[in-house]
């Protein structure tokens, strides 16, 4: 295995600020790999060397002429393929979207290559980001590595599957129930769903606009910061973009967590939700670490699980099928048979019911900030399952509702997940960390404090 | 519910062209529905509404918006 397949983003950018490793070696070392692993796990969709490679000499003449643009520049990435990049398809993984070829670039497209990142190709996801894993569409779906052939999550699955591949140091996903933070928990990485309105998402196809978020999917916290940094800001144009100063996200990462209070909502793992004994084992053991770090931990309780998931399901019915109610209209053989579901769910909702849902989103986040005043972050459960096998549909419909990513779509906060340890068998558990709006830093912070006294990042597939 | 309401039900939502297959789907999202609304909270009040925040129009930024085409 090259070395350079699991090099951090930072390291990466240090190697190739000091010239001492070239943009196009790296670049053509990771699209080998690709190269020889894709065939297996389907992280791509498709690839782009052509523009990989003359990407990285653009970034090998400039770096050595003194035009160092900051730490992504000639880092190599890769895009869920739903976010638009200039004249490239942009299919969200569906024969309806297959020959839909992007007139120009998304917002968070545009900021990577402004910063001198190497587009290496789309992703798979599930189809439209709601119905997935599927076997009837024109891309087979992408395979965790961890477990040999297991479901990778979704619907950000080729991100989660090319990072832990060594495949890409840096991807996009996009959360609407927990798309970023699914695959990052099922494939041992870390995913951030940034604050609503942090990260634009114009030229990205929406699934429920109002839950929509683009995130940063990286091996470790801090390359998800170094990310972020280059994703976050305002855009005019995106309806629901918000004007907040931004913070240099890496600036506080090694600060670690000695007085700070962390709430633990152990609640969603134990009570809303029965979660397999090692994945609450897991959660219990991170709480104690963080507590002899020196943080304060305590029980938070919040609303049950099953009222954000009320909430957050009958919101995405309505806005996906107010979206695809055209297309479904002409089309409907031209989907496959998940998202065709779950898209005509929306079409039996009623008005009022939708109403509902958005009292009941304001309630919920009125009463989760409210619960949130006396804390930092909290701490609990992303998953409450390890993986299970990609061809086994039942458990992986049985995995699908079995989360606590929800809620945090519904108030907007940032929250990420990350790597907790392994099971007996050796698949990846999962954490979730929270914060206040627009406070990923200290979201970040206590995420590294744990990262560097735990080191499960890592750990990567073995055999690979 | 029957094939025909089933039907009738497709063409109010705007899909015309369901096959027996999708109005199957249909029926199910049917129950599914049902069963989401009665999990709703039965105190929700008019009074309890997402804030919306308008703003000024801006002025154009140079990008061009992308529309799939499908």
């Amino acid at each position: 295995m090259s070395d350079l397949a699991y090099l951090s983003i930072a390291k990466a950018a240090q190697r190739l600020r000091a010239g001492k490793l070239s943009p196009v070696a790296y670049v053509e070392a990771l699209l080998d790999r690709i190269g020889r692993l894709d065939a297996r796990f389907h992280a791509f969709i498709r690839t782009t060397p052509d523009l990989a490679m003359a990407a990285a000499r653009q970034a090998e003449r400039d770096i050595a002429a003194g035009n160092w643009r900051g730490p992504l520049h000639g880092i190599p990435f890769a895009l869920k393929d739903i976010i638009d990049w200039s004249g490239l398809p942009t299919t969200a993984h569906s024969k309806v979207l297959a020959d839909n070829v992007a007139v120009s670039d998304a917002v968070v497209s545009q900021r990577l290559r402004d910063a001198g990142a190497i587009m290496m190709g789309k992703l798979a996801t599930h189809e439209f980001a709601i119905g997935g894993p599927s076997f009837d569409l024109p891309w087979p779906p992408a395979v965790n590595p961890w477990g040999g052939n297991h479901f990778p999550g979704g619907s950000s699955s080729g991100s989660g599957v090319a990072l832990a591949l060594g495949m890409v140091p840096a991807a996009l996903g996009t959360d609407t129930g927990g798309s970023v933070r699914n695959p990052a928990s099922m494939c041992s990485i870390v995913g951030m769903k940034p604050t609503y309105g942090l990260v634009s998402r114009r030229g990205v196809f929406p699934l429920a606009n109002s839950l929509d978020h683009v995130g940063p999917m990286t091996r470790d916290v801090r390359d998800n910061a170094l990310l972020l940094q280059v994703l976050a800001g305002h855009d005019g144009d995106d309806p629901g973009s918000a004007q907040v100063p931004i913070p240099d996200y890496a600036a506080g990462l090694e600060a670690g967590v000695e007085g700070l209070r962390i709430g633990l909502v152990r609640h969603f793992y134990t009570e809303d939700c029965d979660a397999h004994p090692e994945q609450i084992a897991a959660l219990d053991q991170a709480a104690e670490l963080l507590r002899s770090l020196g943080a304060g931990v305590r029980d938070l309780r919040l609303a049950p699980l099953e009222q954000y998931a009320t909430a957050t399901r009958i919101i995405i019915r309505c806005e996906a099928f107010a979206i695809h109610r055209q297309w479904l209209a002409m089309r409907p053989d031209d989907y496959g048979d998940l998202a065709r579901q779950r898209i005509l769910d929306g079409a039996t909702v009623s008005a009022a019911d939708y109403i509902d849902a958005l009292r009941l989103r304001a309630r919920l986040t009125r009463q989760t900030l409210a619960a949130f005043a006396d804390i930092d972050v909290a701490l609990t459960a992303s998953n409450m399952d390890p993986t299970c096998p990609i061809e086994d549909a039942e458990a992986c419909a049985r995995l699908y509702p079995r989360q606590a990513r929800q809620p945090f779509n519904i108030t907007g906060q940032p929250a990420l997940a990350m790597p907790a340890g392994f099971t007996r068998d050796g698949l990846p558990l999962s954490l979730q960390l929270i914060g206040h709006p627009f406070q990923e830093a200290m979201v970040y912070r206590v995420a590294e404090a744990y990262e560097r006294a735990t080191a499960w990042s890592e750990r990567h597939p073995p055999g690979l | 519910m029957s094939k025909a309401e089933l039907v009738q039900l497709a063409a109010a939502a705007g899909l015309p062209r369901l096959s027996d297959k999708h109005l199957d789907q249909l029926q199910k999202s049917l129950a599914s529905a049902r069963e989401l609304a009665d999990k709703l909270p039965k105190d929700l009040h008019w009074s309890e509404e997402l804030s919306l925040t308008f703003r000024l129009p801006r002025p154009a930024v140079d990008m061009p918006k992308s529309e799939p085409q499908g």
